[in-house]
């Protein structure tokens, strides 16, 4: 059935003279269906807000949230469900295991009105899905962090909930937990076949998880669909920022149009995109991986648009691969490009060349 | 000479405990609210319900008076419904030991709420628990260590009161003298020796009542 929510929530912080200083407007629009979808965007952006006006945590100022068909917030008619009456399965940041409470209490706490046998089950049931047998005698302070964010989890779907929302529930975790609690969680969402909400800032974790990301920028939702769409064509230069889109510049001037597609100029830089456009001036990008490096006397005689001779004038290592900033002799442009570690090892000197093909230029029309 | 001692004895702890539940129950009810709810006038109620911990005991105790005399507003109300006088009754000692040793058990009592973490009490609400239902089992029990030790200090201090239960009770033999009355009337009068039993009594009922509260606390864990 799926999620609808079209909410608006202002917020104001106010300085010490009691005079408005920032006016923070939350005006949030997504529909989602069954499925593991990712709210994505910086902190501060209204993920947690979001997803807290979903479960009931915080009232919206306006709008509506619709749950499988159940009115949980309609500001028309004035419904605002209690979240003790939207039980919605929530994972928050820090876990919040009771701490007064060992893991069997803690993962019981939501089953009120179950029967002694059937609670017993179900704690056996969760235990068994979340690989946490053994566990529960322990109390929440003798517990490692993976171990906590699966009680967590186990405490939230026991209740068989309608949806099941997670604050990034996996910041805290080292790498290795991290992937092996996402692959579960993709699990436990086919089996479960519920809307699953995901917060993460983290662009990884968005793109291995969704089957939908909606990407929130300073309160909007900036873009929503799959995770091919969002990476490889981000809606606005916000959300090509925040897929990784490093290189990125303002106010070229779309000059004419050749056989190969779009000509952009600005700063001295000319380069061709195969995308069509209307304006006049727009912001254009291009993804590291895509800035290709090549030695120069291969592009000597290239006839290849959008080939660059420049500097190496800084190389980070990531491990995987290399991270090189490149400054091109035609103009103060700096290229971020990064290619896989393996090949890097064979640049010879500074002097590069980089190649950009005309299809993974991206344009941003304002 | 034992009756003496053993009738002011079981007045102060009548008194005391009866005040230590009245505090208990209004206290957290208060202390809940202070701590979790924004209301306009909050302030103005943080210092009403703290002013008796900052005035002298004879002015609260003084204030009582106005407040619970046949003309106070309290005091009237209640003789013209049930005909009872409350000035000057053990009950009045026990309004006295309430009102001085509420802010020791809110001061601490809220402190200790506020330092509950909220994310615990949406969890609760998340998993279908009521407000009261997460106040009852995961706000006061991660609480309790300043629970106690708020009920602690208000017994201690209702078992001490002096000024204002002179004041709104006086001095009644048999009736509303408590042990801190009775040691002073024994001095002023010139019976050491009766001083001293109820000295020695004090002392050791507050020993035993601090021994049986660590008793407590070690079973309890806090």
């Amino acid at each position: 059935m799926g999620i609808a929510v079209n909410i608006s929530k202002e917020f104001h912080s106010r300085s010490r003279m009691g005079k408005d200083q920032d006016r923070f407007l939350l005006d949030i629009n997504f529909e989602v269906g069954d499925e593991m979808v990712v709210l994505f965007g910086r902190s501060g952006s209204g993920k947690t807000t979001t997803l807290r006006c979903i479960a009931g945590l915080e009232t919206p100022d306006s709008g509506h949230i619709n749950v499988n068909g159940q009115i949980y917030y309609d500001s028309k008619s004035g419904t605002n469900l209690q979240p003790q009456y939207r039980r919605p399965g929530y994972v928050f940041q820090n876990y919040a295991l009771f701490p007064h409470m060992d893991v069997k209490q803690n993962i019981i706490y939501g089953l009120r009105g179950w029967d002694k046998k059937k609670k017993e089950e179900r704690l056996y049931e969760m235990l068994r899905l979340l690989h946490i047998e053994g566990l529960d005698d322990r109390y929440p302070s003798q517990l490692s962090g993976g171990q906590k964010q699966r009680v967590a989890l186990a405490r939230a779907l026991a209740p068989k909930p309608d949806v099941l929302l997670l604050d990034e529930p996996f910041s805290a975790l080292d790498m290795v937990v991290r992937m092996r609690l996402r692959e579960r969680i993709k699990i436990i969402q086919k089996e479960l076949g519920i809307p699953v909400i995901f917060i993460t800032h983290s662009p990884d974790e968005a793109f291995s998880l969704a089957d939908r990301i909606v990407v929130l920028h300073e309160g909007k939702v900036h873009q929503s669909g799959s995770p091919k769409d969002v990476f490889y064509s981000p809606a606005d230069r916000a959300v090509a920022e925040l897929v990784g889109v490093s290189n990125i510049f303002d106010n070229a001037k779309v000059s004419g149009s050749s056989s190969m597609g779009t000509v952009l100029e600005g700063k001295g830089l000319q380069v061709v995109a195969a995308q069509v456009v209307d304006s006049e001036y727009v912001s254009w990008g291009v993804r590291p991986e895509n800035v290709h490096l090549k030695s120069c006397n291969e592009t000597m005689f290239s006839q290849k648009p959008n080939t660059f001779v420049g500097n190496v004038i800084d190389v980070t290592d990531k491990g995987s691969s290399k991270l090189l900033a490149v400054e091109l002799d035609s103009s103060r442009f700096i290229f971020l490009c990064e290619t896989p570690s393996r090949f890097s090892d064979d640049i010879p000197s500074s002097r590069c060349a980089v190649e950009i093909a005309p299809e993974d230029i991206l344009i941003f029309e304002k | 000479m034992l009756e003496d001692a053993w009738v002011p004895l079981l007045i102060t702890l009548k008194v005391a405990s009866l005040s230590t539940i009245l505090v208990a129950v209004l206290g957290i009810v208060i202390s809940y609210i202070l701590a979790r709810r924004e209301f306009r006038g909050k302030w103005i109620a943080d210092i009403l319900v703290t002013l008796p911990l900052v005035l002298p005991p004879t002015v609260t105790g003084y204030l009582l008076v106005l407040l619970l005399g046949k003309n106070g507003i309290i005091g009237q109300l209640l003789y013209d419904m049930t005909g009872f006088a409350v000035l000057f009754t053990w009950q009045a000692a026990v309004i006295a030991a309430f009102v001085v040793s509420l802010p020791l058990m809110v001061k601490t009592t809220a402190a200790a709420i506020s330092g509950v973490d909220r994310e615990l009490e949406y969890a609760a609400y998340t998993l279908g628990h009521s407000e009261l239902e997460t106040i009852l089992f995961v706000t006061l029990p991660l609480a309790k260590k300043g629970i106690l030790a708020g009920l602690v200090l208000s017994f201690a201090r209702a078992v001490g009161e002096f000024g204002a239960t002179l004041m709104v009770a006086g001095n009644i033999p048999g009736q509303t003298n408590t042990m801190s009355l009775s040691i002073y009337t024994a001095f002023q009068s010139g019976n050491d020796a009766l001083a001293n039993i109820l000295v020695a009594t004090l002392v050791l009922v507050s020993l035993l009542a601090m021994g049986l509260t660590a008793k407590l606390v070690d079973r309890w864990g806090v």
